[in-house]
């Protein structure tokens, strides 16, 4: 054989032909330029989406639990704080259940490695970034809805009292970033179905019960009380109650609090991203 | 960094020395490709040889140690998203979302390919059409065929118009008819100019394909060429059967040393020169009832590499410099 010994193997090939490549002349957003490309974030916001709504029973789910929920846990509320717990209610059964919609973010971020559709998104011009807005945004978008739902249904039927809607605006938007960080770190650092069971499960059980979202944190003992403020369900709760009741101060610090919870989780997932999961990280 | 350096002739993709180890064990070591538009390149080698390493590099999946990977005059390690949008992928692996169909699956490559969707949906539709995928376009790919699945796969990787098929064993467990419909797609994106590396096990691909050919052993490659150039100085073969009534008779030295059994009364002979061989065959009192002369071919050329009993230019050449 002849194999050609020029350039370390770098060879010239024959039969080279001019080329005649006849791309497709409309583009938009191309690999360049910004961080953000609107038209491949929109292309991905747009297939999650539809993902998302492809498996609807546990959005449905998380939409209709969190309402019987709180209608459940109302008396106990009302018996432990007063009239005041009526709203209690309603925060806590929001709170507990989009720390159980965490599996929404993680889930759809795992099974994507799973499928090997990630490493194919990333073979395109598409930045982490972009793809962690595409899986973000429709994930939002459920969060506000079950926020809304719940938060509508407390007003309604539980006896919630909102002072403040905007307040309360804020600290749902907070809320929902800080899922939306957490959510994304587990789902990019699990290997398995089994490990990102295991930490929503474990890890949503504890966050909401040390918080105090699943019942009264004054009815739990003193250890409990002390270590709530490490749990982000402590400062989702805490929050939500003070931006109802119209605190601006307490709201505000408990806002920065679930932003920090965000920025952390969001950092983590793009710098995972970023580096890839190789053949390792097979799951 | 851009060279601008696209004329004709000019190669579209070039890497250079690529290093990649996992663990202290060389995946890449040293691999150097280099492919002109229109050209198919089919890369062979065993599992291991660095093939899919290679591929993940070049897409910046995984990130090379050392070495040049260059795509249209951009320098795809520095600026991997610029180069990645030149560049079509079908992965070994197949990557579809079973929940979604055809056509959305396709959209999706074609709007991160660049294209709005008045465009995106005649891309999708053309692409589908080449592929034979157009009675399935709104079946969910979690119901199709394991053929159906291959070339949706494909598909996704043609859809944005890529200057640069980086196709990743498209065929394996592939029926005919998908093959069929994948190589003719191949051979008409490298006919419009797209440069196109085609990894496979199957060598008879290679030869429909008209490809030429790089050689991959232990992380690099060291034979590339057309494929009469590089089996030419492989042996060929003579299969003789003989009359089992008749002694068999005593070869001379040199031929005996390249001769095997061949079913329960024939020889097979290794040979460069069939006619010199065949005439010694006959002198030495040979009566064949039957004689079959094998040119060398592709799995000839891919088992003699792969055993590593073929030393070629470029080995010596690394030896050289490593020595």
């Amino acid at each position: 054989m002849r194999p050609d010994p020029a350039h370390d193997g770098v060879h010239d090939a024959p039969d080279a032909r001019e080329p005649a490549f006849d791309a497709v002349a409309v583009r938009a957003g191309g690999a360049g330029g910004g961080h953000l490309s609107l038209l491949r974030a929109g292309v991905l916001i747009r297939h999650n989406t539809l993902l998302l709504l492809r498996e609807p029973g546990p959005l449905i789910g998380r939409l209709v639990m969190p309402v019987l929920l709180m209608l459940a846990l109302r008396p106990l509320y009302v018996a432990a704080e007063g009239p005041a717990g009526a709203g209690q209610a309603a925060v806590g059964a929001l709170v507990t259940f989009s720390l159980l919609a965490l599996s929404i973010v993680g889930g759809s971020i795992l099974t994507e490695r799973v499928w090997h559709t990630w490493d194919r998104l990333r073979a395109t011009p598409v930045r982490p970034l972009e793809l962690l807005v595409g899986k973000a945004v429709p994930v939002l978008g459920v969060l506000a809805l079950q926020q809304a739902v719940v938060l509508a249904t407390g007003v309604a039927v539980g006896g919630m009292a909102v002072d403040s809607p905007g307040l309360l605006a804020a600290a749902c938007a907070a809320w929902g970033l800080a899922l939306l960080g957490m959510g994304s770190a587990v789902g990019v650092a699990a290997r398995s179905f089994g490990q990102l069971s295991a930490a929503f499960d474990i890890g949503g059980f504890c966050l909401t019960t040390l918080g105090g979202a699943l019942v009264p944190l004054a009815t739990l003992p003193g250890w409990v009380q002390a270590a709530a403020p490490v749990s982000p369900g402590y400062w989702a709760a805490t929050t939500l109650r003070h931006a109802a009741a119209g605190e601006t101060a307490p709201t505000l610090r408990g806002v920065a609090v679930l932003l920090a919870v965000a920025v952390v989780g969001g950092v983590v997932a793009g710098w995972r991203v970023r580096r890839g999961f190789g053949r390792a990280a097979a799951v | 960094m851009r060279r601008g350096h696209e004329g004709r002739g000019a190669t579209v993709l070039t890497v250079r020395n690529l290093r990649k180890s996992y663990g202290g064990k060389a995946a890449l070591d040293g691999f150097s490709l280099a492919v002109r538009p229109g050209e198919i390149v089919g890369l062979i080698g065993h599992n291991g040889a660095g093939k899919t390493t290679f591929v993940e590099v070049v897409t910046g999946l995984v990130r090379a140690d050392r070495g040049q990977a260059d795509i249209c005059g951009i320098d795809a390690l520095a600026r991997p998203r610029e180069a990645r949008a030149l560049l079509g992928v079908a992965p070994q692996e197949l990557a579809l979302y079973p929940g979604v169909t055809v056509r959305e699956q396709l959209g999706l490559f074609a709007g991160l390919a660049g294209l709005r969707r008045a465009a995106a949906a005649r891309a999708v539709a053309a692409t589908a059409e080449e592929l034979m995928l157009t009675d399935v376009l709104d079946r969910r790919c979690g119901i199709l065929s394991g053929g159906q699945r291959r070339r949706a796969q494909a598909a996704a990787a043609l859809v944005g118009g890529p200057r640069v098929l980086l196709l990743d064993e498209p065929t394996a467990g592939a029926d005919p008819q998908t093959r069929a419909a994948l190589l003719a797609a191949v051979r008409a994106r490298a006919a419009a100019g797209a440069a196109v590396v085609y990894t496979t096990h199957y060598l008879p691909e290679l030869v429909d394909l008209d490809a030429t050919l790089a050689v991959a052993r232990a992380g690099r490659v060291v034979a590339r060429g057309g494929r009469a150039e590089l089996t030419a100085d492989l042996p060929g073969e003579i299969r003789v059967s003989l009359d089992p009534a008749r002694p068999r008779p005593d070869l001379p030295a040199p031929l005996a040393a390249r001769t095997r059994p061949f079913g329960e009364h024939g020889l097979r002979i290794a040979t460069r020169n069939p006619p010199a061989d065949l005439a010694a065959l006959l002198a030495c009192g040979c009566a064949p009832t039957a004689v079959d002369v094998r040119r060398p071919d592709l799995d000839d050329l891919y088992a003699a590499l792969a055993a590593g009993s073929a030393t070629t230019a470029l080995d010596t050449e690394e030896g050289g410099r490593a020595a």
